[in-house]
């Protein structure tokens, strides 16, 4: 090797290892999401990288990692360098969810968490002719007849299915989990008569509420969703502390220059809260919600306590 | 009749047009490089399109899709490297027909079938798909159960001589089937710690290697330095002969009601309407024995087949709002971002749109007519031109790219790789591999299906047989297995008699 091949790799090396923040970001970033291509995680994140790609000023290369229920992708992207060039743009699941049930490489110290961008609670719905009509009577009805109705879900151990654990541990309810592929698997199975309770995203469901073939009345939101009048939120039953939501975020590996994530934070909020993109998570039922940060971090941590409590009566 | 008139008065405009044209090549050619498939294309291009008219940014998806489940037939038939996972069937009868000397023959059958499956299965998008969307709501988890026991029945005509091999087959994909994260219990199988197994093994990364690896290294084997001359590679166009489109109609008839019945099931998929229709095609057929050396019909029952789930495929997400697998996903994002909401009341919002949508999946299906053809000889046929020693790095290169950009791991080419070598081996024994894919599609649907049935029935397995569809799907089922043992039995008596 001679002097000046050696020379310049050193330059380039130290390029790599200071990377100064007023130069950031000097080369494209490359964005990891822990799903395959076309899901809803894929097209809110696919939608937010072309306008950071704007406010940025480089290209925003996206990187699919599916498998495992994104713990695949999570572990992949742990090991990335910290040096700002290296996203990950995740839902809450492989982060709070999936550690509760698969042993996972990661844990929320591998992560420096940047900023949520949006979020939605989940429902609980029931067919027209089911014995009740709001929220209370819902849960009195399940709670009087144990193991008598069939609830689907997204899966078991996913986010959905500890959202309505959560609940039902509360009130001593007990109702039997058939985990399906997705909501629409369980909005097909639910109209089909072949589950009794609708357990999923709201959007999915929402066409048929209009019709008034199903009626939602719960939401595992603290606060009432407008677009479901019938259901309750979870404030209004005395389980404020009980919610559990759908949230997306954009983290970081371990150990990020605290000047780059503040830069990035402060960027993704202009862009979740660009009128354009809050018309785009609306079409898919979402609302913006940007939490920054060591507070970011705060409150993954409190949703894991809390979900690891409930999968721990479910013996998972 | 005015609503078809004013959808296609919409398609008919210069955007949609050039994007149906477009995209049709772009499918065509998308599904014909093997690793790269339809899925993942319409969801990369789809977020581009946001800004745009949502009839332009549709008839690209209508494109890709029918395009591309043509296109897997391109290499099926000159390499027997299935493009897609629904072309393997393909690679039954069309590669036989191209040793022969008939790879012309048998692409213009591949592309004839094609676009007519995939035309019967827009005109049923258009008329009874709506009407029959509520049907597929009876369908539960028992149904699915059976839905995926008579896919794996129709093993049964792909084992050839040897049915011991062929159900080892089945149970080595099985087998493979089982791995990763269990969806019932949260459960880690056969992952041997190793984080990227918890997704178990991807079917296009084992299709690609199994299927793409073996005759890349039988082609290696040859040695061929010259390649060939325009004029050895006999690809004028072959007329069809008097008689030969309405011998093929039956076999189109039939594929084309297959493929619709499995597309409108949402979850069941194009993959198993092509080995339904080839089963079916075999088992009609005078001359059963012919099936698997160079048989016309088997390749326009598999086209036909896999293209007439396309359009069917749809129906669920259309008019129930519910996707029956991803592109249809795709679509109905595609739909809410310009502010539809898909549901029962689709139709009535705008039905312009909708109906413009489906006008586009016709439209792309006659283009295959059109375009199919040229491509495939004028372009992909070429590439058989090349001498051994560049093509066989150049489809290896290929296959890398594809697989690599499905997971965007490494890893996945060494799963490649080992399944290449498996399947190379497992060929010089005879071993059939297409059950292995068979067994790998069907297997999880049929576990997954049968624990869900039970888990509502809270254990008791007759429901699987006493409620009025499964108990029908149960019969077929066993009509299924033993129609070519009675068959056979017949014609040893008949043969006894003379």
């Amino acid at each position: 090797m001679t002097i000046k091949t050696t020379l310049v790799g050193l330059a380039a090396a130290a390029a790599l290892a200071t990377p100064a923040l007023a130069e950031y970001p000097e080369r494209a970033i490359e964005l990891t999401i822990p799903a395959g291509a076309g899901g809803g995680t894929d097209t809110s994140a696919r939608k937010l990288a072309i306008l950071l790609e704007e406010a940025l000023g480089t290209s925003i290369a996206v990187l699919n990692v599916g498998g495992g229920g994104g713990s695949v992708g999570a572990s992949q992207f742990m090991q990335a360098k910290p040096d700002g060039y290296s996203l990950f743009a995740t839902w809450n699941s492989p982060l709070t969810t999936v550690p509760q049930v698969q042993n996972v490489a990661y844990s929320l110290d591998s992560f420096t968490p940047i900023a949520s961008t949006s979020e939605t609670a989940y429902t609980l719905c029931v067919k027209a002719d089911f014995p009740a009509d709001d929220g209370a009577g819902f849960l009195e009805e399940l709670a009087a007849n144990p193991a008598k109705y069939t609830y689907g879900n997204d899966g078991i151990g996913g986010t959905m299915q500890l959202a309505a654990e959560r609940i039902f541990q509360t009130k001593g309810i007990e109702a039997i989990a058939i985990p399906f592929g997705g909501a629409g698997e369980t909005l097909q199975n639910f109209l089909g008569g072949h589950v009794d309770i609708y357990g999923g995203s709201i959007s999915t469901v929402l066409p048929y509420v209009e019709t008034g073939e199903a009626k939602c009345l719960l939401v595992t939101s603290a606060a009432d969703v407008p677009a479901l009048p019938q259901a309750s939120g979870l404030e209004a039953l005395g389980m404020g502390d009980k919610e559990t939501l759908l949230w997306r975020a954009i983290l970081g590996p371990k150990d990020m220059d605290p000047a780059i994530v503040e830069l990035l934070a402060d960027t993704i909020e202009a862009s979740v809260n660009d009128p354009g993109y809050v018309e785009f998570l609306a079409t898919k039922g979402e609302v913006p919600n940007v939490v920054k940060g060591d507070d970011l971090g705060t409150r993954l941590q409190a949703e894991f306590d809390a979900l690891a409590q409930v999968s721990k009566g479910l013996g998972l | 009749m005015d609503f078809y008139v004013s959808a296609l008065a919409n398609v008919l405009t210069f955007g949609p047009l050039a994007a149906m044209i477009g995209a049709t090549l772009l499918g065509v050619f998308i599904g014909a490089l093997p690793g790269l498939n339809p899925v993942m294309a319409i969801a990369l291009l789809l977020p581009l399109t946001y800004s745009m008219e949502p009839l332009v940014a549709l008839a690209m998806v209508a494109g890709i899709y029918n395009g591309s489940m043509y296109g897997g037939a391109i290499p099926a038939i000159l390499l027997r490297i299935p493009g897609t996972p629904a072309s393997i069937a393909t690679t039954f009868d069309g590669f036989p027909m191209a040793d022969k000397g008939e790879a012309a023959k048998a692409l213009k059958i591949a592309c004839w079938s094609s676009a007519v499956g995939g035309i019967a299965s827009a005109i049923a998008l258009m008329t009874v798909g709506p009407l029959l969307a509520r049907v597929t709501l009876f369908f539960g988890p028992a149904e699915y159960f059976w839905i995926a026991i008579f896919g794996m029945a129709s093993v049964g005509v792909m084992v050839g001589s040897d049915p011991i091999k062929g159900i080892m087959a089945a149970v080595l994909g099985l087998l493979i089937g089982t791995m990763g994260i269990d969806s019932l219990s949260g459960q880690a199988r056969y992952t041997f710690e190793q984080t990227w197994l918890l997704g178990g093994l991807d079917l296009i990364v084992v299709l690609v290697g199994l299927y793409a690896l073996p005759p890349v290294l039988q082609l290696a084997e040859k040695c061929d330095l010259k390649g060939l001359s325009a004029a050895q590679l006999k690809l004028t166009d072959v007329p069809f002969k008097r008689g030969e489109i309405r011998g093929l109609f039956p076999t189109w008839l039939r594929s084309s009601g297959i493929g619709i019945s499995v597309g409108i099931l949402p979850g069941a998929g194009g993959n198993i309407a092509a080995f339904l229709s080839y089963n079916a095609a075999k088992n009609a057929s005078k001359e059963p024995d012919s099936f698997g050396k160079g048989n016309p019909q088997g390749v326009a029952a598999a086209e036909c087949g896999n293209n007439a789930d396309n359009a069917a495929s749809m129906i669920p997400a259309l008019s129930l709002g519910i996707p029956g697998n991803v592109v249809a996903a795709l679509v109905l994002s595609a739909l809410t971002i310009h502010g539809l909401q898909p549901g029962p009341q689709l139709f009535h919002q705008n039905p312009g749109l909708v109906g413009g949508f489906m006008m586009e999946m016709l439209i792309t299906s006659l283009l295959i007519f059109l375009l199919g053809g040229a491509v495939a000889t004028r372009v992909f046929a070429q590439f058989q031109r090349l001498p051994g020693v560049l093509l066989v790095p150049s489809i290896l290169i290929l296959m890398c790219v594809g697989v690599y950009v499905i997971n965007g791991r490494p890893v996945d080419l060494w799963v490649m790789l080992a399944a290449g070598v498996a399947g190379y081996f497992l060929e010089k024994v005879n071993v059939p591999l297409a059950p292995i894919i068979l067994g790998m599609i069907l297997g999880p649907m049929a576990e997954q299906s049968v624990r869900r049935a039970l888990l509502i029935s809270r254990g008791d397995a007759t429901e699987l047989l006493t409620r009025p569809i499964s108990a029908t799907l149960a019969i077929a089922t066993l009509l299924m297995i033993t129609w070519p043992i009675v068959k056979a039995m017949r014609s040893r008596r008949a043969a006894a008699r003379t």
